[in-house]
């Protein structure tokens, strides 16, 4: 991905947050959005 | 029991690093125009897309799964409600439908929490609990220490149908027609992928969830997939299979955002590798059960050691029992189970699930040598990896 591009995860269970987290640190420039239906992010 | 909050992560560690956090359903998800609409109406373009929608509890087919008092388990918010209906009119029966560890913690955990409270019946399909983690032999032991615990265990039992009076669950009619009084009723017979907008992108689909290659990505472009929605390679048998454990999920969200960032780390398959406490005893699994292996194809020679969490000498030491299955033609190493009277010893199912991962035969496991120290090991001659794999040695040459 590229600076600026943008993506998106569904879902906050096991992958969402790490995926969001990981992809962040090693895409800073990329826009990262996660869309979760839960109130709470359980998952460590 | 622990507070909802304390279990959980804040968002703000997630604004903290930058991303963006939208907390509401996504509806509908278009793989031409590249957007996902969400409940509001609201709709969020994307570049790359990432898809961990997870699973839901299967509600088996039958009569008075409705009632009032009959639950299943997967979220936090379920934890709560189970918790406050059991605390609401001081409820003390409880029927647990399936004998998984799900079902199994929770119902340990609610009589550790209230001593000679509950009145606990597990109630199986299958011959033994934790069926898919332990072999009938190994099964038998935690069958046994769970019916000294004062749980009913009734395995082999189908349920015909759960009754009620006035909405409200009352018990449980087994097949043979024996009814079981309940006040609740937990469920935990399995998951099912949640594939809607799976479906709605037209991504290819298979018996266990979506499709994707090694690197996560599904049959539609700039669309991946990871978690309990895909359908996942058993590592040994390199079949198709539902991989529904939390480490998978995690190491494949991880895998995907390495992807992205230009990686070609690919994902090997599961193995299940996978622990549960019950009171004091440990149990963990890995790779193929003996029977699993077997209904697979695999003709087996398997071993079981006992072995000790400590030297023999130190105060404290407590048993614990390691079985492993060996494939009997190539001689790897397909699969462990280990019950345990500590914790510490569960975790040397990562070293076997390693030894699997790595294809290692029998011969190469008698000399594997591990870490050793009167506290926190057994004596190197009882180091029960070893000794299976002697053991298994001389059954080959039997």
């Amino acid at each position: 991905m590229k600076k600026g591009d943008r993506l998106v995860i569904i879902g906050m269970g096991g992958v969402g947050g790490p995926a969001a987290m990981l992809a962040k640190r090693l895409m800073p420039e990329v826009d990262v959005t996660v869309i979760r239906e839960e109130e709470r992010f359980i998952v460590r | 029991m622990a507070t909802v909050d304390s279990i959980t992560n804040p968002d703000q560690m997630f604004a903290d690093a930058g991303i963006n956090l939208i907390i509401a359903r996504a509806t509908h998800a278009d793989g031409e125009k590249k957007k996902v609409t969400l409940s509001d109406g609201r709709e969020i373009p994307y570049d790359k897309l990432l898809l961990g929608t997870g699973a839901s509890p299967v509600v088996p087919p039958i009569e008075g799964c409705d009632l009032g008092g009959v639950f299943s388990l997967r979220s936090a918010p379920d934890a709560v409600e189970i918790k406050n209906f059991l605390e609401k009119d001081n409820r003390r029966k409880l029927v647990l439908i399936g004998a998984g560890f799900i079902n199994l913690e929770v119902a340990t955990l609610l009589a550790s929490t209230r001593p000679d409270h509950y009145d606990v019946t597990v109630i199986e399909l299958l011959a033994h609990p934790l069926p898919l983690m332990l072999d009938a032999e190994m099964a038998v032991q935690i069958q046994e220490y769970l019916s000294e615990k004062g749980f009913k265990m009734k395995m082999a039992q189908k349920v015909e149908r759960i009754f009620g009076q006035n909405g409200k669950v009352v018990g449980v009619e087994l097949a043979t027609g024996k009814k079981i009084e309940a006040e609740m009723v937990l469920l935990s017979i399995g998951v099912k992928q949640n594939l809607e907008l799976a479906k709605d992108l037209g991504l290819e689909i298979g018996k266990f969830g979506v499709k994707v290659n090694k690197f996560l990505e599904t049959s539609v472009p700039d669309v991946m997939a990871a978690g309990d929605c895909v359908e996942k390679q058993h590592f040994v048998t390199k079949r198709a299979v539902t991989g529904q454990l939390r480490g998978p999920a995690v190491i494949q969200g991880r895998l995907a955002a390495k992807r992205l960032a230009g990686y070609d780390i690919e994902f090997p398959g599961v193995t299940n590798n996978s622990a549960v406490k019950l009171f004091d005893k440990s149990i963990a699994s890995v790779g193929l059960t003996e029977e699993g292996a077997q209904q697979e194809g695999f003709e087996t020679i398997s071993t079981t050691v006992n072995s000790r969490s400590k030297h023999g000498m130190i105060s404290g030491v407590k048993p614990w029992t390691l079985k492993l299955i060996f494939d009997k033609e190539s001689h790897k190493v397909i699969g462990g189970q280990i019950i345990s009277d500590s914790e510490a010893p569960v975790k040397e199912i990562d070293t076997v699930n390693a030894l699997i991962l790595g294809e290692k035969t029998i011969a190469e496991l008698t000399t594997l040598m591990c870490a050793g120290n009167p506290d926190c090991s057994s004596e190197p001659s009882l180091e029960p990896i070893t000794i299976c794999a002697e053991q298994a040695l001389q059954k080959l040459r039997a």
